[in-house]
């Protein structure tokens, strides 16, 4: 019940700090040097439906008027027209939202596992080979700059080998066949997603796997695990169900707090290997000068990262009870 | 506190020298730590290194100086030790311009951050209440904002940004870590005897803020600067990577902008190879350096294996 009144007040507080963001984003579009009005109209329209735009958006009206429309727009999910596909950005963001929840997800789920199971084995090796083996890895793999691996992915696995498609997340033959079921098409594009996700797991994996070391390091001083031996439990059991357990919390929260390197690392890997996501969207928005676009992909980012916070916080919440809020 | 005499303070600076001294006996003992600041080292060269060429001919000028005799990618010579660029730009010149740009992001993003949240910090955690909500909850929205991503908003809308604005802007995103550390390491000074005591003694709040509570975080502060020197480095190269860097510097991001942009990745391995390397190899560096600063402030480090 507890956990229902701390996760009702971090919403009103999510909702606020958004309100705060939404705010601070109509000033910069208000503050930064140009007619505001080009920015949210596009210049290509008919004098007539430009009008038409203007009065919808309330760009003929004095600011603070023009907030209110702001604010209702976005509350009516209406972000006008992008100038570069002439479709309305909602039904844009909608198409690419999806995708990106894939990628990110399955990246971020794979990679603390991963670094939770590879941290376990690395403290319980303490010193070893294993240990060092692992630690430098992870180290190395950490601090490769993201990028610059994608494009070693692509140019080893898809152009030197030809493994994988070269960019994209569906082939066309594929998705144009009639008689393709529902099979060829996952199939197609867990395909095209190999190297994307192997790009951010690899990014991400080693930070997680750092901490978990450290924390069962620490876990395994504890006088509880000294019971559990002195009780004369296998080592396993010890590992395994003692001190993993309480050694992976830490990680969540680093899952939290790094949230914002891989909400980066993920426009990053979307732009390289042009997966369709809102990653993609925002960075190829901005260098279209595709205002309406890149408002709507900003906002909606925002979102996720405040979204994924709450998630991780209510998870952390769950898995360890000592924590009341 | 007042009238310290000559002995006093001659104790004072052995007592730091001691400080020094221990520490770097256990930096040395660090392997990732030497391995960091060799690189470190190397890396700094690079960047001195770049002032010479443009000295010897303009033609290594890295922004502008084009090969007369050639005008397109060509590989490494013994003219152009890397090749050249799709304009004939002598890529190696370009790497050590490279070199100076990223530590010149790094070092002052870093300086600024950590300055801004060491001062925040102390600010939250010794005036507390209302203070201290006020900062930590600003603190905890803008840590969860990918940087990266509002500064290529403020590219679309403020068009080209200049090197110093985004190396401004990368430390107004990266104080709220280093502020929270301050901020807890300032709450448990607070209510120490020393710090009583100069309350008592009729200390104001700025000199006990600035006498006797700064120079018990700096420590700490300094292992904070190495990682954030990391994080401004990436945020730069990535920027420039997306094609929003700062035209008039060369950077490692817009060496690999370039690169990958003009459709040369798959034949010119000599030109996508050494940028994305050198950018790996100065983030590993300050990162293991970094580490091995941890094992110097916190014993409990230092007892596990060498490694962590």
């Amino acid at each position: 019940m507890e956990l229902w009144i701390y996760t009702s007040r971090r919403l009103v507080q999510i909702v606020i700090i958004f309100f705060v963001i939404l705010t601070v984003l109509f000033l910069l579009f208000r503050l930064a040097p140009g007619d505001p009005v080009s920015r949210m109209v596009d210049p290509n329209l008919t004098p007539e439906d430009a009008q038409l735009l203007i009065e919808e958006l309330g760009l003929d009206q004095p600011v603070w008027i023009q907030y209110f429309y702001y604010l209702k727009n976005f509350l009516t999910g209406h972000f006008g027209f992008s100038f570069h596909y002439g479709r309305p950005v909602v039904q844009i963001i909608g198409d690419r939202l999806p995708n990106t929840i894939l990628l990110f997800t399955t990246s971020i789920i794979l990679s603390a596992l991963v670094g939770i199971f590879l941290g376990k084995i690395a403290s319980w090796h303490k010193g070893e080979k294993t240990d060092t083996c692992l630690t430098v890895g992870a180290l190395v793999t950490h601090t490769v700059f993201l990028p610059w691996l994608a494009l070693i992915m692509i140019w080893v696995f898809a152009y030197k080998l030809g493994w994988f498609p070269i960019t994209g997340m569906i082939s066309e033959e594929v998705w144009l066949d009639p008689d393709a079921g529902l099979w060829p098409k996952s199939v197609d594009i867990l395909h095209h997603m190999v190297l994307p996700l192997t790009t951010l797991f690899l990014i991400h994996f080693g930070s997680y796997l750092l901490i978990m070391r450290t924390s069962m390091l620490e876990t395994l001083r504890e006088d509880y695990i000294l019971t559990a031996r002195a009780k004369g439990l296998p080592e396993k059991v010890i590992r395994n169900h003692h001190a993993a357990p309480n050694a992976a919390l830490p990680v969540v929260t680093s899952v939290g707090l790094s949230l914002a390197f891989s909400i980066n690392g993920g426009a990053l890997t979307e732009t390289v290997f042009t997966w369709p996501g809102i990653g993609r969207e925002l960075v190829f928005s901005v260098s279209h000068n595709d205002y309406p676009l890149a408002q709507a992909s900003f906002l909606l980012i925002a979102a996720v990262v405040l979204v994924s916070n709450l998630v991780v916080d209510i998870l952390y919440a769950y898995l360890d009870p000592r924590i009341r809020y | 506190m007042s009238g310290k005499s000559l002995d006093n303070r001659r104790v004072q600076k052995f007592h730091w020298m001691s400080r020094f001294l221990s520490g770097w006996a256990i930096f040395r003992q660090s392997f990732l730590g030497k391995i960091g600041l060799t690189l470190l080292a190397l890396f700094a060269l690079m960047a001195l290194c770049s002032f010479i060429p443009p000295l010897v001919d303009p033609m290594y000028q890295p922004m502008a100086g084009v090969d007369p005799e050639i005008s397109t990618v060509t590989g490494p010579s013994t003219r152009h030790w890397l090749g050249t660029d799709f304009m004939g730009r002598d890529l190696l010149s370009q790497l050590l311009a490279g070199a100076r740009v990223a530590f010149m992001v790094g070092v002052s993003a870093a300086f600024m951050s950590v300055f801004l949240g060491t001062a925040i910090g102390m600010i939250a955690g010794y005036m507390g209440k209302f203070a201290d909500t006020l900062l930590m909850r600003l603190a905890d929205i803008i840590m969860v904002m990918p940087a990266l991503v509002v500064l290529l908003m403020l590219a679309a809308l403020f068009g080209q940004l200049s090197i110093w604005f985004i190396v401004f802007f990368i430390a107004l995103f990266r104080w709220p870590g280093v502020s929270r550390v301050i901020r807890a390491q300032t709450l448990s000074l607070k209510h120490r005897p020393f710090i009583e005591a100069a309350r008592v003694a009729g200390a104001s709040h700025l000199r006990i803020i600035f006498r006797h509570i700064t120079p018990n975080v700096l420590p700490l502060s300094f292992l904070y600067m190495t990682f954030q020197v990391t994080s401004a480095i990436i945020i730069e190269a990535a920027l420039a990577f997306l094609g929003f860097g700062d035209p008039r510097t060369i950077s490692w991001g817009m060496m690999l902008q370039w690169v990958w942009k003009t459709g040369h990745m798959f034949n010119a391995p000599y030109w996508l190879l050494p940028p994305g390397i050198c950018i790996s190899l100065i983030t590993l560096s300050f990162y293991m350096l970094g580490r091995a600063m941890d094992e110097v402030l916190d014993p409990r480090l230092r007892k596990e294996g060498q490694t962590d």
